[in-house]
């Protein structure tokens, strides 16, 4: 089945064209990776998709639905910079949020929930923190507690950014393998990434964009050194300018 | 004593003292449940300007129905409601940043009430009760009004916990699973409408920010817990407000300045005193961490380089090793010699047998540390890059003899250094 599909997507922000006229279907079950330079519209492809920037054109379906009606199935692990970390919350309050979905209006979490929780903590090995206020986590710690939460959403399509930024090797492997344990699981897991080192090691599937769609295709097949030289290289960062010059 | 209690219970005889009592109970627990979510929003400066903008509304409440707390409720509620709308659509429609916006939408809709009550030449408001509060003239209607809103914020924020919370923390999450942070956000305006409201008549809208955010932030200081954090917000606005009327009560002053001097008070005294964060805790801390570190420092050094040092200029060496004033060394000197841990023999500075075995632990503690880093590779911990100096000053016995355990009691850190045996105290 079809887990994201998107057609002709353009998204301006701040006024600017942040990707444009982007067209591709992504299957369910596997690891996808989104690379390009930086300003190359990752996170805004992401954020068109999740409905989070309002697309300029295009047609946005999750699951065959159109995309704001599918929400209940994705989990999102925003960048971290996001957060107020002195906010008066404790690590498990934090995974909890992950439940509300499944919590009725006005519900209170049930004894179930609860035990999720712990289970996601444990899965993350951060259940000696349940109680910890987040401030006084490390980073990696930060991101186990993200990454609890979407998998308390007991969703089947996860979104992250930037996932391993400021993270420590242990937290990176830890939280690639609950990855890879997600998609044995038949889920469908989005990741922008900048390191192109790991590419070929995480991911089955490549987009590479800047701007516009530059390739999609299977890792082996697209991360090829001419297609990242066409995503990363001078030529449109030259068009950019130019595009500039022209407004000025 | 009986004079104290006299105090208190004198003015309660005064019906319109129990009356603005019960209004300062309310204002209390109302500002002090909204004006916790108010600050973690940070939205602040938008309370402030709700406060102002609630005028124009209440005095078209007044021209319509005179003196009747219903419709100054419903006037107040709208034009609040309405500000914070308008706030919003000028900055999402132009490049007018937020601040800038309710600085332009509240003076204007505070500019536009003082410009009717100006008209309104044959019906009275008082404008500075309104502006100052006068909660001894709370009437029992305005009782009933601020009863029903107290409620209703109390319920709200009760039922709407997961929303509310959510929505703070986290709008893209609230997005995700389908909880709309704009409606979310409304809500919460409507709420802070009806907490000003309930707030006109003690502390009156110059000075109602204060009951919304200086509780809150009093609490702040005090607990890292939301639910903790709203109930305690609300006993410190409570606190404030009734201590504050009987102050104003007994020494005739304005009550709203003197509930709000009152919550401010609390608010230094927590910011200076507060046991987990309080700047003193953490200055008295940061001085005895220092101590500690010179003494220990000093101990090291005459452990090891006593021998090849002229003591006639001991201090001077000192303080160029340690980048420390030689006062400071000096003190730490006789603080050292005062517990038994160094002594003068022939006019050189030595190690008791107590300052030996306190050097020894110093050494053991960072050789342990640094073979327990080395053995097990870790490196996910920011912390860890600190100097491993850092680390023997602050390492207790029980966690170095942990580590011992684990390590296996090595005879050597990873330089080849021996690492000294603990010693029993008995």
């Amino acid at each position: 089945m079809t887990a994201v599909s998107i057609k002709n997507l353009t998204v301006t922000y701040h006024k600017k064209p942040a990707v444009k006229g982007i067209s591709l279907d992504i299957d369910e079950g596997a690891i996808i990776g989104i690379v390009g330079p930086n300003g190359a519209g990752k996170s805004t492809l992401i954020k068109a998709i999740l409905g989070l920037l309002p697309a300029d054109t295009g047609e946005l379906k999750i699951f065959g639905i159109k995309n704001t009606d599918s929400l209940k199935r994705v989990s999102y692990i925003p960048q971290k910079e996001q957060f107020d970390w002195d906010f008066p919350i404790d690590v498990s309050e934090v995974v909890m949020m992950g439940r509300y979905p499944h919590i009725s209006f006005f519900g209170r979490p049930s004894g179930r929930d609860y035990e999720i929780v712990n289970s996601m903590l444990d899965k993350v090995e951060m259940k000696n923190y349940a109680h910890t206020q987040i401030r006084n986590l490390s980073g990696g710690q930060q991101q186990r507690i993200f990454v609890a939460r979407a998998l308390a959403q007991e969703s089947d399509l996860y979104f992250l950014d930037e996932p391993f930024v400021g993270v420590d090797a242990k937290t990176e492997t830890a939280v690639f393998n609950l990855i890879k344990e997600l998609k044995s699981q038949n889920k469908t897991i989005l990741i922008v990434h900048h390191d192109l080192g790991k590419v070929r090691e995480y991911f089955d599937k490549l987009i590479l964009i800047n701007q516009t769609l530059i390739a999609y295709g299977n890792t082996d097949d697209v991360f090829t050194p001419e297609i990242i030289q066409k995503t990363y290289g001078g030529r449109l960062t030259i068009l950019q300018k130019v595009e500039q010059l022209m407004k000025d | 004593m009986e004079i104290f209690a006299k105090y208190f219970t004198e003015p309660l005889q005064y019906e319109f003292i129990q009356r603005a009592l019960l209004a300062s109970l309310m204002v209390g627990v109302s500002c002090g449940l909204i004006g916790t979510y108010i600050m973690l929003r940070r939205l602040s400066l938008i309370g402030d300007a709700l406060a102002h903008a609630v005028l124009p509304g209440v005095v078209i409440g007044f021209m319509v129905a005179g003196k009747n707390p219903l419709t100054l409720f419903i006037g107040a509620m709208a034009a609040g409601l309405l500000t914070s709308i308008l706030i919003s659509f000028v900055e999402r429609n132009s490049k007018i940043k937020e601040d800038t916006s309710i600085g332009i939408i509240f003076t204007g809709a505070f500019a536009l009430g003082i410009l009717l009550v100006s008209q309104l030449k044959q019906v009275h408001i008082d404008l500075s009760s309104y502006l100052f509060g006068d909660v001894l003239g709370v009437s029992d209607p305005d009782i009933i009004l601020s009863s029903i809103i107290t409620l209703f914020i109390v319920l709200s924020v009760i039922l709407f916990y997961k929303q509310l919370l959510v929505t703070s923390f986290d709008p893209t999450l609230a997005h995700i699973i389908g909880i709309s942070a704009s409606l979310v956000h409304y809500f919460l305006m409507t709420l802070l409408s009806m907490s000003i409201v309930a707030g006109l008549q003690s502390v009156g809208v110059i000075l109602i920010i204060a009951m919304l955010i200086t509780p809150p932030a009093t609490a702040f200081l005090l607990t890292d817990k939301l639910k903790k954090l709203l109930m305690l917000s609300c006993v410190l606005g409570v606190i404030s407000s009734v201590l504050g009327l009987y102050l104003s009560y007994h020494f005739n002053f304005a009550s709203g300045a003197s509930i709000v001097l009152v919550s401010v008070f609390f608010f230094l005294l927590t910011l200076v005193f507060s046991p987990k964060e309080g700047l003193l805790i953490k200055k008295l801390k940061r001085n005895r961490n220092s101590r500690i570190n010179l003494n220990e420092d000093i101990i090291k050094f005459i452990n090891k380089e006593a021998a090849e040092i002229n003591n006639s200029n001991v201090f001077e060496i000192l303080s160029i090793r340690l980048g420390i004033s030689e006062s400071k060394i000096k003190s730490s000197v006789k603080e050292l010699m005062r517990n038994g841990i160094l002594t003068m023999t022939n006019g050189a500075f030595e190690l008791t047998g107590k300052g030996k075995q306190e050097a020894d632990r110093l050494v053991r503690s960072h050789r342990l540390w640094e073979t327990y880093i080395t053995q097990k590779q870790i490196e996910d911990r920011e912390f860890i890059h600190e100097d491993a100096e850092k680390f023997e000053h602050i390492l207790t016995d029980d966690i170095i003899e942990e580590i011992d355990e684990e390590l296996g009691r090595p005879e050597t850190d990873p330089h080849g250094s021996p690492i000294p045996k603990a010693r029993k105290d008995n």
